[in-house]
């Protein structure tokens, strides 16, 4: 084999592979320290999952990712958060675009109470992605199918999206999510509410989309994280106390408190 | 290590090892009474150790039964898969190593025929010496001491070389007068399961670094290759 052409590749793999690098971190609300120094580079083309207790911070610095946290007052963030090189929290980055770049999709299937078509139109319209009507349907259905939800509503796309099974409605707002053609896709226990089957559909889903985004997913479930990531954090009290390779974490953790956690051992 | 916040997992866990332990227990004394059926040339001793081996082989189906229904549905992580993983494999070399006694255990039928020989002598110092090393690990892994663990590893090379110096022993002892090599045959099988004990116990020793460690220990372990020695002859 040939060396140069491989250390070229690492270099090259490399520098694709980082998408989020956030230095050391610490976000407040008022005096409350929900993260303290957190750094962590996050992967393109794979899926991370943020695991710890409830409490431990890890929604706090999902909603760092895409800057969901200025909407609230109290809240105050410090360190660098970079998106392909580019501080997120430059005076110049309009954070609507931002979310168009990092798509959040929440714990509770939030669809609008428009139709289907709607609420995947909503997006790519406010952001001008669409030329023509003919644009317009056009990413309304490849989103639909990126979600693995076209089969199921393509005779009813004018239906309220209300009324959609939960496990649907949870895709609709991945493909919502999709529409605006987003590079980060961030996911805070997108399946705590659907059953078993709607869960391994999103998962399934969930291990499609990581062919073409960076993907971070908060997740209560062990069995999740350990099923649908390739890299896992565990995050104790605000502080993000390990990461690594999720097979890495789950058959050997270097962390006494991980260890503790994922085994049922926390008191 | 703190305890489950289920306790009924912490049970099961502990059945598991308990389990181990008394497997361990009954492949050292399969051991021990079929070296004194060897020594004493015994034959219902002999009877004996190919009897219990019938337990010893239903407690590690029981044990395996046990641990698939854990990894189904308690879907252990971490030191908790390992040890179970552990546990699964570390049954199934004491189950081996039961067969492999009560094959010991078998030769004496036709050992007892003839007249006793010299060399049984060094056999029996090596299954003294297997005896000790399959202890020591067995204490090893109940105690989770990866340091024995690793000790018993490393001394297992000794074992190999009294299986070389006996096997060439025996095969001088078989040309000098083809009379005996029906015997020297039997006596050779004995020396090569009690060589075979010895890997097995360094298994076990492996197993143990990897409950504690959550990695393998390496694979240059010190070897007495017993090809190599008759081929330098
Ligand atoms: N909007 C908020 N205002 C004040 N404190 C908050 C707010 N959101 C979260 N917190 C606090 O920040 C800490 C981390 O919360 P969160 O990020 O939601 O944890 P997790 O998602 O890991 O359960 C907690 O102590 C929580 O009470
Ligand atoms: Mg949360």
């Amino acid at each position: 084999m040939n060396k140069t052409i491989t250390a070229e590749a690492q270099i090259a793999s490399n520098i694709v592979s980082a998408k989020i690098s956030a230095r050391k971190v610490n976000v407040f609300y008022g005096d409350t320290h929900a993260i303290k120094d957190v750094s962590i580079e996050i992967l393109d083309r794979s899926v991370t999952a943020f695991i710890g207790p409830s409490g431990c911070g890890k929604s706090t610095f999902l909603r760092c990712l895409n800057r969901m946290n200025d909407t609230i007052d109290i809240c105050r963030v410090e360190g660098t958060i970079e998106l392909d090189g580019h501080d997120i929290y430059d005076a110049s980055v309009d954070p609507v675009q931002l979310r168009a770049r990092v798509g959040m999709v929440f714990q509770k299937p939030n669809p609008f109470p428009k139709s289907i078509y709607d609420n995947i139109a909503y997006g790519p319209k406010i952001h001008g992605l669409a030329q023509s009507k003919a644009d317009l349907d056009g990413i309304v259905e490849s989103a639909l199918r990126r979600a693995a939800l076209w089969e199921e509503v393509k005779d009813r796309l004018a239906a309220p999206g209300t009324g959609l099974s939960g496990g649907q409605q949870q895709r609709l707002c991945i493909a919502r999510a999709i529409a605006t053609a987003p590079e980060v896709l961030l996911m805070d226990e997108p399946c705590s509410a659907l059953d078993p089957i709607a869960t391994a559909q999103v998962e399934e889903l969930i291990d499609e989309l990581r062919k073409s985004y960076s993907v971070v997913i908060v997740t209560h479930s062990m069995q999740q994280a350990a099923r649908v990531s390739q890299k896992t954090a565990f995050f104790h009290l605000g502080l993000m106390l390990e990461y690594d390779d999720t097979s890495k974490i789950f058959t050997n953790p270097d962390h006494e408190k991980t260890q503790a956690y994922i085994t049922g051992r926390f008191g | 290590m703190k305890e489950h916040i289920v306790s009924s997992f912490d049970e099961e866990l502990q059945k598991i090892t308990a389990r181990i332990s008394e497997m361990g227990g009954l492949a050292e004394e399969e051991l021990s009474m079929a070296l004194e059926a060897v020594r004493l040339r015994d034959g219902a001793l002999a009877r004996k150790v190919i009897e219990s081996d019938d337990r010893l082989d239903m407690m590690d189906a029981r044990l395996e039964h046990d641990a698939i229904q854990m990894l189904a549905l308690r879907q252990p992580v971490a030191s908790d898969l390992r040890e179970i993983v552990a546990a699964l494999k570390v049954s199934s070399t004491l189950e081996r190593i039961g067969d492999l006694a009560k094959n010991i255990a078998k030769r004496t039928q036709v050992l007892n025929e003839g007249q006793p020989l010299r060399v049984t002598g060094s056999i029996l110092r090596m299954g003294k010496l297997t005896q000790t090393l399959f202890a020591e690990v067995l204490d090893a892994y109940t105690s989770r001491n990866t340091s024995m663990a690793v000790s018993v590893w490393k001394r297992d090379v000794e074992v190999d070389e009294m299986y070389n110096s006996i096997f060439r022993e025996l095969t001088t002892y078989m040309m000098e007068d083809p009379r005996v090599i029906s015997l020297c045959s039997q006596l050779l099988f004995v020396a090569k399961n009690l060589e075979r004990i010895g890997d097995h116990a360094t298994f076990i020793s492996e197993m143990t670094y990897y409950v504690v460690e959550g990695e393998q220990l390496g694979d240059d372990r010190p070897k007495g290759d017993p090809l190599a020695a008759f081929i330098e002859d």
